[in-house]
Formats: C-alpha cells, sequence, structure tokens
C-alpha cells in the first residue's frame, strides 16, 4: 500500500485546498476536545460537509481531540463521537484514554494515538494496536534508524512527521505555558513559552548576552528523508501546521505530492528542485529535526525572533470568466498594477503575468488591491481552474 | 500515607528514617533529573534496611533502552522493591510481561489529569498512578471521590515542567563558540525570561536531555491533612534542594508544630503551584514575545 501524505487544515478552505493540491486525507480540530479548538471553525456541519467532500475525492479527514482530557472536559464526548461516527468520519487522533475507550466502546471509528503521548519505541506501539489503535504517530525525538527499527518491530501504523513547526519538548510533556501565562498547553492553550528569549545564569553569575539563550526549534523540513520513509514502508507522512495559511498548505502539500509520486514513478529529481519548491512559501528556518539523530546547534534557532511573515501570497482564485478573460480573486495581501503575479494552480501549473489594472467587483479601477478578502478582478489571457493560489514574483 | 524519598546517599538512611520516612525511592541508570546514579549498583544493599523501595525510571524509553528497561525490571523482580515509579508506559507494558505490573505507578507528569485515568489504570492491574502536576487542589480531590487504585502526589519540591530530548544547554554553548565544562549534571544553571526579572527557572541537563523547573518550589503543608486521606504516596522532591533543607522539609511534613518555622525559614522560595490557580484553555491577549 502506498504511504499516504496529510495535510492539516485550520478550516475548510484550507482543507479543500489541501486535498486539491495532492493529500491524500487531511485532519482537522473541532470546536471541541482540539488542541486547537479556539481557533476552529469547524462545526459539525462544516466537518460533515468536509468529510462529504473528501469522499467524492476518494480521500479521507481525520479528526484531532488531542487535549489531555480533566475532568470537567469530558461533557459532550459521547455526542461528539457519535456524531463523528455517523457522518463516517475516517479516524480521530486523541492522546487520552478516554477518549480512547469511550469511542471503542460507542463507535467503529477507527483511532490514532496522537505525537502528543509521545510514543518512542515499538513496545508501546503493539500494546496501543493490542488495545484497539490502529496507527500510532510517533514522536518527533526518533532517528530515521529508531524509526525503522519500530516498524520492523510494530504491528500498529506509523505516522511520522515530515514538515512544519517542532514542540522543543517531547510534546504531551510540557507545562512551561501552564506556570508562566496560566494557559494549559495540554489543552490548546500554548503560548509558545519555549520560544522567549532567555538569560542563562550558572550560580548567579550571567552567561549569556542580550537574552541570546532560546530554545526555539527551526520548522522541520525532511526531503531529504522521504525516501527512506518510503522504503521503509510508515503508513502516513505527516504535515503540521493547522494555523498556516493556504498558500502554505498548496505549497508545501504540492511539493511533496511531487516528491512522493516522483518516488514511486522512479522518476525522482533532484531534492533541491522540492526544496524550492518549499521554499516558496515558507516563513521559518527549517531543518531536518531528529532524522539524523541528536539535534545540534544546526536543529535551534538562536538570537533572533522565530517567526519571519512572508508578504508573497496575494490571492486566491474564486472564479475565471472564458468569455472575458477575466479572473477573480479574492485578495489576501497588498499587490498593485505593475506587479509580475505567479497563479498556482493544484495540478502544478505556474503562470505568469503582469498585473495591468486591478477593479473591484463593481468595476471601478483601484489604484492596489489592499483590502484582504475583497473579491478583485485583473485580466488574465489564459484559464486557470477555481482554488489556484496567486502570488507575487518578487524582484531580483 | 507513605513519605516517598529520593536517597542521595547511604549515611543518610538512618537520618531520613527518623525524620519520617516510609519509602525509598532510587535513581535508575533509565532515570533522567538522577539525585545519585551510581546507588543502583548498591541496591542489595539498600533493601537490607526494613524501609520499602521504589525504582525510578522516568526517562522516555527509546528503542534503544528496552534491553536496559529489562535488566532493572527484572533486579526489581524482590520483594523488598514494592514499587517502580515510571514516566513512560512503556516501563508498565514491560513490567506485565515479567509479571511485575503490580509495582508500578505510573508517574508521566501531565497525562494523569481525570478520574478515569485512574480508572483506566485500575483495569491494568498496576499499583497506582501519580496525579499530574499541573491541576488544582478542587480537581485532585475530584479525582480521589473516584478513586479505585492507589494515587500518588509530588507534594514538595521543584517540579518540572518541561522535558526535551535535546541538549539545549550544551548546543548553546557550541553556538556561542565557549568551551564549557560541567554541564551535564549540574544543578546550578538558572534562566531568566526577558520580560519576568524576578523568576529563575531552573535548568538541568543530563544525558536523557534537558529538564527546565518552575521558579519556586512547591510545598503542601496546609493542605496535607486533606491529602493524606486518601493519598497512598506523597513524594519529597530534592532536586535543587540541600540536604539540610530537604531534612528541614521532611521533619515539618512529620511535625506539623515544625511547619511555620520551616516557611518562616524558607517561605521565599516556595509556592502552592497549581492548587488554587485554574490554567485556561484556550488562548487569550495575553503578552507573548
Amino acid at each position: 500500500m502506498r504511504t499516504e501524505l496529510l495535510a492539516p487544515a485550520g478550516n475548510l478552505e484550507k482543507a479543500k485546498i489541501a486535498l486539491i493540491y495532492g493529500a491524500d486525507a487531511v485532519y482537522i480540530g473541532g470546536k471541541q476536545f482540539s488542541l486547537r479548538a479556539r481557533a476552529s471553525n469547524f462545526d459539525l456541519e462544516t466537518i460533515k460537509e468536509l468529510v462529504d467532500f473528501a469522499h467524492d475525492l476518494n480521500k479521507k479527514v481525520y479528526i484531532t481531540m488531542n487535549i489531555v482530557f480533566h475532568d470537567d472536559d469530558i461533557q459532550g464526548l459521547d455526542e461528539y463521537l457519535l456524531y463523528l461516527d455517523s457522518i463516517n468520519v475516517d479516524a480521530i487522533i486523541c492522546s487520552s484514554m478516554i477518549v480512547i475507550e469511550r469511542a471503542k466502546i460507542l463507535s467503529n471509528l477507527e483511532i490514532h494515538l496522537s505525537t502528543q503521548f509521545s510514543v518512542t519505541n515499538s513496545l508501546l506501539t503493539n500494546y496501543f494496536y493490542d488495545e484497539g489503535i490502529k496507527r500510532v504517530v510517533l514522536a518527533r525525538e526518533l532517528s530515521l534508524l529508531e524509526i525503522e527499527k519500530v516498524k520492523e518491530n510494530s504491528k500498529a501504523d506509523l505516522e511520522i512527521f515530515i514538515h512544519g513547526g517542532m514542540c522543543v519538548s517531547y510534546s504531551g510533556r510540557c507545562t512551561l505555558s501552564n506556570y508562566t501565562v496560566l494557559r494549559d498547553a495540554n489543552r490548546g492553550g500554548c503560548a509558545h513559552t519555549c520560544r522567549w528569549l532567555y538569560d542563562l545564569y550558572e550560580d548567579g553569575i550571567l552567561l549569556s548576552d542580550n537574552h541570546d539563550f532560546q530554545m526555539s526549534s527551526k520548522d522541520l523540513q525532511a526531503t531529504d528523508y522521504v525516501q527512506d520513509l518510503l522504503r521503509i514502508g510508515v503508513s502516513s507522512l505527516k504535515i503540521e501546521g493547522r494555523m498556516k495559511s493556504i498558500h502554505y498548505i498548496a505549497t508545501v502539500v504540492s511539493a511533496y505530492r511531487m516528491l512522493i509520486d516522483d518516488y514511486y514513478n522512479n522518476s525522482l529529481r533532484d531534492m533541491s528542485f522540492y526544496q524550492n519548491e518549499i521554499n516558496k512559501a515558507e516563513n521559518r528556518q527549517t531543518s531536518y529535526g531528529f532524522f539524523a539523530g541528536d539535534t545540534t546547534i544546526e536543529q535551534q534557532l538562536y538570537n533572533q525572533r522565530s517567526e519571519v511573515p512572508t508578504k508573497e501570497f496575494v490571492g486566491i482564485v474564486k472564479e475565471y470568466d472564458n468569455n472575458s478573460k477575466t479572473l477573480y480573486l479574492e485578495q489576501r495581501n497588498y499587490f498593485s498594477p505593475g506587479d509580475t503575479l505567479e497563479v498556482f494552480t493544484p495540478n502544478k501549473n505556474i503562470v505568469q503575468f503582469k498585473v495591468e489594472k486591478i477593479f473591484d467587483e463593481e468595476n471601478n479601477e483601484l489604484d492596489a488591491a489592499r483590502h484582504p478578502l475583497q473579491t478583485v478582478v485583473v485580466k488574465l489571457p489564459v484559464s486557470v481552474p477555481k482554488y489556484s493560489i496567486i502570488r507575487r514574483v518578487k524582484d531580483e | 500515607m507513605r513519605v516517598v524519598a529520593r536517597l542521595k546517599n547511604f549515611m543518610e538512611i538512618e537520618k531520613l528514617i527518623n525524620l519520617g520516612v516510609d519509602v525509598f525511592l532510587v535513581d535508575t541508570p533509565l532515570a533522567v533529573k538522577q539525585i545519585n546514579g551510581e546507588l543502583f549498583s548498591d541496591l542489595d544493599k539498600i533493601i537490607t534496611y526494613e524501609k520499602e523501595v521504589y525504582l525510578l525510571i522516568n526517562k522516555m524509553i527509546h528503542e534503544t533502552d528496552l534491553e536496559m528497561l529489562e535488566m532493572i525490571l527484572n533486579k526489581a523482580n524482590n520483594d523488598k522493591i514494592t514499587g517502580i515509579v515510571c514516566g513512560d508506559m512503556t516501563v508498565m507494558v514491560m513490567a506485565k510481561k515479567l509479571g511485575l505490573e503490580n509495582k508500578i505507578i505510573y508517574q508521566p507528569g501531565t497525562m494523569n489529569t481525570s478520574s478515569f485515568d485512574n480508572e483506566y489504570f485500575h483495569r491494568k492491574a498496576i499499583k497506582g498512578i501519580t496525579i499530574s502536576k499541573e491541576i488544582t487542589l478542587e480537581e485532585i480531590t475530584n479525582i480521589f471521590k473516584n478513586k479505585v487504585t492507589e494515587i500518588s502526589l509530588i507534594g514538595h519540591g521543584y517540579l518540572d515542567m518541561f522535558y526535551s530530548k535535546r541538549g539545549l544547554l550544551s548546543n548553546y554553548f557550541i553556538y556561542k563558540g565557549v568551551d564549557y565544562n560541567n554541564i551535564k549534571n549540574n544543578d546550578k544553571f538558572r534562566l531568566k525570561e526577558e520580560m519576568r526579572p524576578d523568576s529563575l527557572y531552573p535548568i538541568f541537563e543530563d544525558d536523557g536531555g534537558t529538564h527546565i523547573f518552575r521558579d519556586k518550589a512547591l510545598e503542601s503543608f496546609n493542605e496535607l491533612d486533606v491529602l493524606k486521606q486518601y493519598l497512598d504516596d506523597f513524594f519529597v522532591e530534592r532536586i535543587f534542594i540541600d540536604d539540610q533543607e530537604y531534612y528541614d522539609s521532611l521533619l515539618a511534613y512529620k511535625t506539623s508544630t515544625y511547619m511555620n518555622e520551616f516557611l518562616d525559614k524558607y517561605k521565599d522560595k516556595y509556592n502552592k503551584g497549581f492548587y488554587y490557580q485554574y490554567t485556561e484553555k484556550i488562548k487569550g491577549e495575553l503578552n507573548e514575545n
């Protein structure tokens, strides 16, 4: 069986984009029981809409329920599980025993164990398999050699993170945020305290300079290891980032889709090709995490704020009118006449064009597209499909 | 309720017994945040004292640790060793294979937060669970109401709030180009966050990775009467605490009249952790860096 490409989605639009751009499955959090519940707009109806959309494409939807449950979190759990089962969700991803046990009793839902549990060996994957868990998302602290060893001995399917943000601690084993800002990291309140700036002292003597002790990890980017993971035969390759933009989702999913397909078609290109594709949307420094073994300074960020927002992504195609050769797009970032834009389509085609004029929907000419979510209109001689991503080509 | 103390050396055994300690917790080669890793090789001598002995196995267990884990657990197959305190469920799985699951105390730090966790592990026939460190006294007492297996708590000392596999101190000194000796197992390092200049967080690196601790140690003197009605084990931590202060804390738990004297002497170092402080589930508009 071919290895699955699994993508994150923070809302319905991102989920559809991920599936259209090549993900075999998406994982989302609903408004309850998920570490990203605050940011979710997946109410029950929207989850159903997505499941139907994905199944029409012969693809899958997994629902994260990965908070660490306290007694006061349990209300509504049974009803939620029953609903997810009734709309044929493909699996739930969870880390608390109560979710696992209630799901087994109440439903036929497939159960995946979240990386929040930080499983690091085959003895434990097999325990959970015997407990009725089909798939285990391994801890991100495992090297490629360890993953291979676990795979050799594991009865459970294995899911491996290949891209995106990394907890610097073992996932699920951190309460920095709880203690420093009273927000429960294991119930969706993580304040990313590990990315703050610190000074280091030994016995009262300052050793650092200007808050340059940082724990922040570079994001994971595992293009160099995907071939090995496919050879090993893990079940799923997972991209992190439910909070990321649709531009990021489309670009990263598309790049890994090409890499996986090229591997299976014996037509792999040089890794720099896939890496360059990813870099078109990546806004954080990346490295290869633990794949080569224990991390070094190569995997850490020092003496800098960790996020540099990209401004390349300018919009998404809503519609193309073949008769008038007109493109309707939803604006996401500023652009103006004279800019060179690039349309990146779900089937990996790229069309570049120079913006001559910009209009609003009432045909008023605009000096720039400056309002997020505004529908603006530009001329384009080539037809492009809905959901295509539009990004600005940076000046050399 | 048994008082569980971490054993540092042989010389203090009689003293700890006199201070009311019921159980000695001994580091194993798969313990992180060790007090004295050498003691494990003298386990045969430790168990000659008429006290219960627990073994500490709180490292995250990787595939390469499994052989060592089995060796340690085989040493636990002794009547004097009545508990195996573990942070990773792998230890429970291996212990079951060896018929030792009834000694397992599952102490993951963050995962035992609900009444159901107690019920689940009761079904697994282990000795008990340690309630997680980030929940309130009200939540703890609610779990007590539904108690079906042994329940324990780390009720005193510096509690860790972060466990990374990364060597964050070692890497930092490499980044700085400084040839720094004495990094691992050095308990003198502290972190200060730029927006919280009054808080110094202990940071400790060992072969298992890097651990960061609360700036204040936890104390449970006023809560002890409630806790001891239900608790089976009360763990008294000692990392970052000097020996005299540790003995004083044990005396204060044993002799309530000494409690005020202890607090007068050490109060600036301690707080109540999360006993009365509920943590938010959702993100708010806070001063994030």
